[in-house]
This record gives structure tokens, C-alpha cells and sequence, in this order.
């Protein structure tokens, strides 16, 4: 019985490595290439896999960065911005930056609607959900109540950080793979957006609609996965 | 699999597609545009709204024998409330009101453009100090456009309202608030145009924003004040009437929006009525 079941253990340990030797590519690869290789693979997925530029949302006139697309189907992402509000009535422009993730469950090919279109060319995302916080510099912001104040002096947490939310819609193409130039694909963005502060303060009066506390934003990305 | 998916996928989306779709187009259709910042101060529509109010106020009010004056305070969020007030105001014939300070509550923006348009609902002219909420962020700058200098004067009925701006926390401590330049400026120019003085500030001395290390002096330099009548404040959320000095000039809090009560001063010839108007 025992002998039984040393001997199932053996096959199924000589198939589970079988598995693990079609799974790895660098076969004939000494330990060392390999574990190299490893390493250059998590530097390599560090590289942007695309370029993002906005426009208002709480974030700045206009917001430019660089962005990570990863998950099945890229259905996740996460941009890092840096946003411009010039000086309007203020004693100077600010710069903002911004750390937004978005999420892009639906992917819808257009081609499905219509044979016109190619397959695999055209995408509408039906639904795109950012969370993003957005940091404005300058002496006049500060990151939690300063010193000067008593204990919990302003209810709220910062003047500098805002935590915002957007609901947005995009359109995505495909560049076949013959005319790719610097692009594998663009996408054309717009989003609605909030932010804490002003959510709080349609809690605070019922006299604060919905529509006078969302932005909009339009925007385009430009990717190279 | 992969059938299955599409299959799948086909009804759900054709569902959400409807939902969210519609609910986008709602929002596009309803919304007020692009937003940059909420501190951005970049103002539309009505600004400097002191200076023009107080050249009505000193116009129409310059001889006038008996003075009504609404003193409200502390908006905040509670726009509601606040809208309720000034019907109530309206239906009070006053010839101006004073906000005591505090137009908003995190001081972006929006919340100035709220509180201004509620204000702008007034039958009558009005002005606004500045509070310690409408000094947060870029507040102060914003207010500064929308309204004016934070230390402010006008004469009606030939009594003197000197303005103050007594925020001292909001600067640290580092700036001269209360300043009592401006205060021995008021006090000595045009003193043939006024008999009396009135003086308004957002924060009373031994608060919690006062510079209350010159609290005394403060009180010093009140008696140079031609005529003193009284002092009136917001800040305390509350409708405390007290003789703050212990030397009988009296100090009289205006309650917030929220406590849905505000007071009408009413100016004679010989003395003042101060009254609470609950709404």
C-alpha cells in the first residue's frame, strides 16, 4: 500500500515538472541566465506601457504622464500625472501631481455591430472607474492640520491631498501591426469627476445637487502594448 | 469557452451599455463643465463685491436718522438654512446686512460661488468679512477677489462700521491681525462725517482664533473709537450676549445658519435695539 502510493506520488511529481519544462522557454539556459532574465523581467515591467494626457478633473488645466496597463485583458491601470493650474486671480500657478488607478471591465468590439469595420479594431469601453489622488503644491496647502490649530480644529484631513472619483467611457483602436509607428494602440477618454471635498459637501446641504459637483474631463492615450 | 463568453457578455452588455450610457449622458447634460481645481481661484461672475456694496450702503444711507441692519454669520454648508434666512431678512425691511464671516466651510470655490449666490438673493445691499474657513486653501485669495480687503470701513447714517479681520491663527500669528494701524486710521480719519462706532469682527477676543495675547490692547484701542456702541461677532455658532471686558461694552454673537436665528440691530437717534429674529 505504501509502495502504492510512493509510486503515484513519483508520476505525478515527474508530470507536474514535465508541465514546469513546457512552461519555461530558457530550457537549455544555465540557472544563472535564467535568474537574470527573472530579474529583467520585473525591471522590464517598470517601463510605461503608455502615455496619458487629460485635461481638468480636479487635477490642473491640463495633466500629462506616463501610465501601466496590466491584468487580463489590461483591464487595470495605473498613471501617475503631473497637472498645471495657472494663476487665474491667485498670487502664482501650482503644480499638481496625481496617482490614479482606473479599472475597464467591459471591452466591446465594434466590429460585432457592423462587418464595415474590421475585426479586433475598434473598442468601445462602456465604463471606465478611476480613484485618484491628486496633490497640489504650495505653502498655502498643508498635508494635515498644522500645529497652530487645536485637535481636530477642521474636521476634514488636508488641504493638499484630494481623493477624487470619476466614471468615464472611451473609445479604443487597434493600429495594425503593418502601420504601427511609435503606437500599438490609442484610446480617447472622457470621465465625469468628484472629489471628497465636494461629495462631503452633498451630504453637508441637500441644496448641493449632483450636477454642480462633477467635472468633466476629456483625454487620449497613447500605448505601446 | 470562449463562446460561452460572448454569449455571456452579449445581454449583459447590451444592458449595462443602457445603464451606464444613460446615466453618463445624464451627467454630461447636467454638468457644469471642466473642473480645474477646487482651489483655483479662478473666479466668474460677481467680484469686489464689498467695495460697490458699501458705495451703494454709503449712498443711500449717508443722513439716513434711523439705521436697520440684519447681522448674520456663519454659512458654512448649510445653504439651505442660509437661503431660509435671507427670505427671512427680505421680509424684514432692512436697509444692509453684515455676514460676520465664515462664507464657506473648506473655502473652495464652489462653495464661495454657493454662498455668493445665495447672498445675492438679498433684496438689500450687503457686505461680508472674511472667517477662518474662508482662509483655507487659496480661500483667502478667492475672498480677496470675490469681496475685498479683509480690514474694511463705511459710514451709514453717520455711524462708523469698522470691519476687522481677527483671524489671527489662520496667519500663524505672524501677520498684523487684529491690525491696529487700520484700527487707529479708522478711528481718526473722517471723523466729521460719524458720531458712533460700530465694530465688527468674525472671531471676539479670547477665542480660539484671536490673537489673545493682545487681547487687552485690543480692548485699548477700542476706546479711541469715536462714540463706541457696541461689538458684533460670528465664529462661536451660537447667540451669547456678554460683557466681555467686564466694563459694560457689550459684545453680541451671531449665530450660525444652521441655528436657523440672526439679529437686527436697529439704530436711533439716541441708542441702539439689538434683535433676535428666529426664522
Amino acid at each position: 500500500m505504501k509502495w502504492n502510493r510512493f509510486v503515484i506520488s513519483m508520476v505525478m511529481l515527474t508530470c507536474s515538472l514535465h508541465v514546469m519544462a513546457g512552461d519555461s522557454l530558457d530550457i537549455g539556459k544555465s540557472k544563472f541566465e535564467q535568474r537574470i532574465e527573472r530579474k529583467q523581467n520585473v525591471w522590464l515591467s517598470l517601463i510605461p506601457t503608455h502615455f496619458v494626457i487629460q485635461n481638468a478633473g480636479n487635477m490642473g488645466t491640463l495633466s500629462a504622464g506616463i501610465g501601466w496597463s496590466y491584468g487580463k485583458n489590461r483591464k487595470w491601470e495605473t498613471e501617475l500625472l503631473v497637472g498645471f493650474i495657472p494663476k487665474h486671480d491667485s498670487s502664482r500657478p501650482k503644480v499638481t501631481t496625481t496617482f490614479k488607478g482606473n479599472y475597464i471591465p467591459w471591452k466591446y468590439d465594434l466590429s460585432r455591430i457592423t462587418g464595415k469595420i474590421p475585426e479586433d479594431r475598434w473598442r468601445f469601453e462602456p465604463l471606465t472607474a478611476s480613484l485618484y489622488l491628486n496633490t497640489v503644491y504650495g505653502h498655502e496647502f498643508w498635508k494635515s492640520q498644522p500645529g497652530r490649530y487645536p485637535d481636530s480644529y477642521y474636521e476634514f484631513m488636508s488641504t493638499k491631498f484630494r481623493l477624487n472619483l470619476a466614471l468615464g467611457q472611451r473609445i479604443e483602436c487597434k493600429i495594425p501591426e503593418g502601420n504601427r509607428r511609435r503606437h500599438s494602440r490609442i484610446a480617447l477618454f472622457y470621465e465625469f469627476s468628484t472629489c471628497d471635498l465636494y461629495i462631503r459637501s452633498m451630504f453637508q446641504s441637500s441644496d448641493v445637487k449632483l450636477k454642480d459637483i462633477i467635472g468633466l474631463s476629456i483625454g487620449a492615450k497613447f500605448y505601446t502594448n | 469557452m470562449k463562446i460561452m463568453k460572448v454569449e455571456l457578455f452579449k445581454p449583459l452588455g447590451r444592458t449595462a451599455l443602457t445603464i451606464v450610457g444613460g446615466f453618463l449622458v445624464h451627467l454630461l447634460s447636467s454638468c457644469s463643465g471642466f473642473e480645474t481645481h477646487p482651489y483655483d481661484v479662478n473666479i466668474k461672475g460677481e467680484t469686489g463685491i464689498n467695495a460697490k456694496q458699501m458705495a451703494i450702503i454709503e449712498n443711500e444711507f449717508a443722513n439716513k436718522e434711523e439705521l436697520r441692519i440684519a447681522f448674520i454669520s456663519d454659512t458654512h454648508l448649510w445653504i439651505s438654512d442660509a437661503r431660509d434666512q435671507v427670505e427671512d431678512v427680505n421680509r424684514h425691511n432692512v436697509d444692509f446686512v453684515v455676514h460676520c464671516g465664515d462664507l464657506t466651510d473648506t473655502a473652495t470655490k464652489k462653495e464661495f460661488d454657493w454662498s455668493r449666490d445665495v447672498l445675492m438673493g438679498l433684496n438689500c445691499p450687503f457686505v461680508a468679512l472674511i472667517g477662518n474657513h474662508d482662509f483655507l486653501g487659496t480661500g483667502n485669495q478667492t475672498y480677496e477677489v470675490m469681496y475685498g480687503a479683509c480690514n474694511f470701513s463705511f459710514i451709514a447714517g453717520r455711524v462708523k462700521f469698522v470691519c476687522l479681520n481677527t483671524n489671527a491663527v489662520e496667519y500663524d500669528y505672524l501677520a498684523a491681525v487684529p491690525n491696529f494701524d487700520f484700527m487707529e486710521e479708522q478711528f481718526t480719519r473722517d471723523t466729521d462725517k460719524y458720531d458712533r462706532t460700530v465694530i465688527v469682527m468674525h472671531a471676539a477676543p479670547y477665542t480660539d482664533q484671536f490673537n489673545n495675547n493682545v487681547c487687552k490692547a485690543f480692548r485699548r484701542y477700542l476706546d479711541f473709537a469715536p462714540g463706541l456702541m457696541c461689538c458684533i461677532y460670528g465664529h462661536d455658532h451660537n447667540d451669547t450676549v456678554s460683557d466681555i471686558y467686564g466694563d459694560g461694552l457689550m459684545f453680541y454673537a451671531i449665530d450660525c445658519a444652521k441655528n436657523r436665528n440672526y439679529r437686527i440691530m436697529t439704530i436711533k437717534k439716541d441708542g441702539y435695539e439689538m434683535e433676535q429674529i428666529r426664522y
